[in-house]
């Protein structure tokens, strides 16, 4: 599979705090790819260097076969974003937002197709505004798909949704990707890395600190001679939740 | 073009669907009008006198029923006592006090000639100056007739405007030029800045949007809706005030678009300033206040202390309503303007790279 990111050496610095310290890694065409980190590992940062949102202070780094710190206009025509703690233009309806982000990219889309495919169609009419929160993550995902890009950048999708919301999310994120395209997704929920990606890069203080399968992670950790204190439970308290109040969607 | 034709579309849409903003830049504006319009802030009023009259005889009511004839003053028969309250409470602007001695009859040699006492209301300066100018030339008759003599100079009095103008006249081209002032700086800035903190400007600048169009729409929609602020207002002048715009609307609406763009370049760079929503207001209202009262809106712009005159003269506000109201009252061209326009093209100007400088998108 040929590499549809590639990371040489990347550095970023925000005064004296080295957020990004040299990093290098590559992700493959078609799959899901995980950074995984705490806060303040330099995930954030590294994402918006690959979008074009931030300009590195060294090394290199090609999307979708365009040099990001030579054309970042080039590359954010190529990829589709979420970002982290963005907002939609205000007193737009789920269409109209479609439409805006369209007009964008200078493109003219199907955005009740975009809509529909993040099941979102029957709120078309509805203002932006007035969508629950999971409901404008999945606007925020149309939003990133109006230039059928190459590349889909998640950054935290899931954080702030209820389990049935994250779930949800989960399909339409494996949906993205049985469509074939690549999907690189930053989060700090470990069981999302594990259902979801192919391989996750886990980050701390600015490195990379591992970089394979989630199961290969697990393997190897159980390899070093890892055991856990406790017995390993059959169900957790969110598979109580769920099945509770099970896996539809609860929103208005 | 198309980009940026669409991008306007949305900002239009979504500015239409906005109630708050929709209230400040027409209810308000509205408002003021109609307040202000009936208010006559500008209208002198009438003189109003209060008359003791001590002497009560043929002559203290010869002289009592001329002032009485006189339209300017509204005159009333009070006991000097209650009148003197009355004028501390400035409900008064004058109090005569007609002795008992009083007669209009030529006086003999050495013969002391009766006092009428005027008290005044220094609150109200001009009224009393008014009042008792007229008093003042009401004896100089009574006593040319007394003395058989005519006056040295005749006077005859003619108003400098061809028409006569009303207060609402002179306000409804302040209240464009304030109106087009707050929409372009406001609106504007409290868009650019609610976006900025909200990271709408983040999540477009995380697509290829060329930036001069997505700038040129946050304008073209500004000038959209200003110009429908001006229609409105204009209709609303022309219907229930009766004004008359003698200069046409034409060139009317071209100053009122100039002022719009150099208001809109102040309004990007404190959006491009302002970290903040809360810095909005502040800054903005230091901007806009002084040109609200210096800048000739409602009263006249030469009502500013002399020593600040030089400063006051060369506001953006002062060109803009200075252009407008030559316009608008005394029928002036494009032409006639031109030393307004360039006031303005120089404001533009100043604004523009001011923008350029402090409104820097890579920044969100």
């Amino acid at each position: 599979m040929p590499n549809i990111v590639q990371v040489q050496d990347l550095r970023k610095r925000y005064g004296d705090i080295e957020a990004v310290r040299g990093i290098s890694f590559s992700v493959e065409q078609g799959e899901v790819f995980g950074m995984l980190g705490p806060n303040g590992a330099g995930k954030t940062t590294t994402v918006e260097i690959l979008e074009g949102l931030r300009r590195a202070d060294g090394g290199s780094a090609t999307v979708a076969g365009v040099d990001v710190l030579a054309d970042p206009s080039g590359v954010k025509r190529r990829i589709g974003v979420q970002l982290q703690s963005s907002a939609f233009p205000e007193h737009l309806t789920a269409k109209e937002t479609v439409d805006f982000f369209a007009a964008c990219y200078d493109l003219t889309v199907d955005a009740i197709a975009l809509l529909r495919l993040v099941d979102l169609d029957d709120r078309a009419r509805q203002l932006q505004e007035k969508l629950s929160g999971g409901q404008r993550q999945r606007l925020s995902i149309a939003t990133a798909l109006v230039n059928s890009p190459q590349v889909l950048f998640l950054d935290e999708p899931t954080t702030g949704l209820d389990p049935q919301a994250r779930r949800n999310l989960w399909e339409l994120i494996k949906s993205i990707r049985a469509r074939g395209t690549t999907v690189f997704l930053t989060t700090h929920y470990l069981d999302e890395a594990e259902v979801l990606c192919d391989r996750v890069a886990i980050m701390d203080e600015g490195r990379i600190v591992a970089l394979d399968p989630p199961r290969k992670l697990v393997d190897d950790l159980l390899g070093r001679g890892f055991t856990k204190p406790t017995i390993q439970q059959q169900a957790n308290l969110e598979d109580v939740f769920l099945d509770l109040t099970g896996h539809e969607l609860r929103e208005a | 073009m198309r980009q940026t034709a669409r991008l306007t579309s949305a900002l239009l849409r979504a500015y239409a669907r906005d109630r708050i903003a929709l209230f400040f830049s027409l209810v308000v504006p509205l408002m003021l009008m109609v307040i202000f319009g009936y208010l006559n802030l500008g209208d002198f009023g009438r003189v109003s006198i209060a008359v003791d009259d001590q002497a009560k005889n043929s002559a203290s009511k010869q002289f009592t029923d001329i002032l009485r004839g006189i339209e300017t003053l509204q005159l009333a028969e009070q006991p000097a006592a209650d009148a003197l309250t009355k004028l501390k409470r400035t409900e008064l602007d004058l109090l005569i006090v007609i002795p008992s001695d009083f007669a209009i009859a030529p006086a003999r040699p050495g013969q002391t000639v009766p006092q009428l006492t005027v008290y005044g209301d220094d609150a109200r300066p001009q009224q009393v100056a008014v009042g008792r100018q007229i008093i003042a030339s009401v004896i100089d008759r009574l006593s040319f007739a007394v003395t058989q003599t005519a006056p040295v100079v005749g006077l005859k009095e003619e108003s400098v405007q061809g028409v006569r103008l009303r207060y609402v006249d002179f306000l409804v081209p302040g209240i464009l030029g304030v109106n087009i002032m707050q929409l372009a700086v406001f609106s504007v800035a409290f868009a650019l800045v609610a976006d900025k903190q909200r990271g709408v400007l983040r999540r477009i600048m995380a697509t290829p949007v060329r930036i001069t169009n997505l700038l040129t729409a946050h304008v073209l929609t500004r000038l959209v809706i200003a110009a429908g602020q001006v229609a409105i207002l204009l209709l609303v002048a022309l219907l229930l005030f009766n004004v008359t715009i003698v200069g046409g609307l034409g060139p009317l609406v071209v100053v009122a678009l100039l002022g719009t763009i150099l208001f809109l370049t102040i309004g990007f760079a404190l959006a491009g300033w302002a970290q903040t929503e809360n810095q909005v207001p502040a800054i903005a209202q230091l901007i806009t206040l002084p040109q609200f009262f210096f800048s000739g809106v409602f009263f006249s712009k030469n009502a500013a202390p002399e020593a600040i005159r030089p400063i006051t003269n060369l506001l953006p506000l002062t060109f803009l309503n200075d252009a407008l109201r030559e316009i608008s009252v005394q029928g002036a061209t494009l032409w006639d303007v031109r030393t307004q326009i360039l006031g303005l093209v120089v404001w533009i100007v100043l604004g523009f790279l001011l923008a350029v400088r402090l409104f820097r998108f890579e920044r969100f």
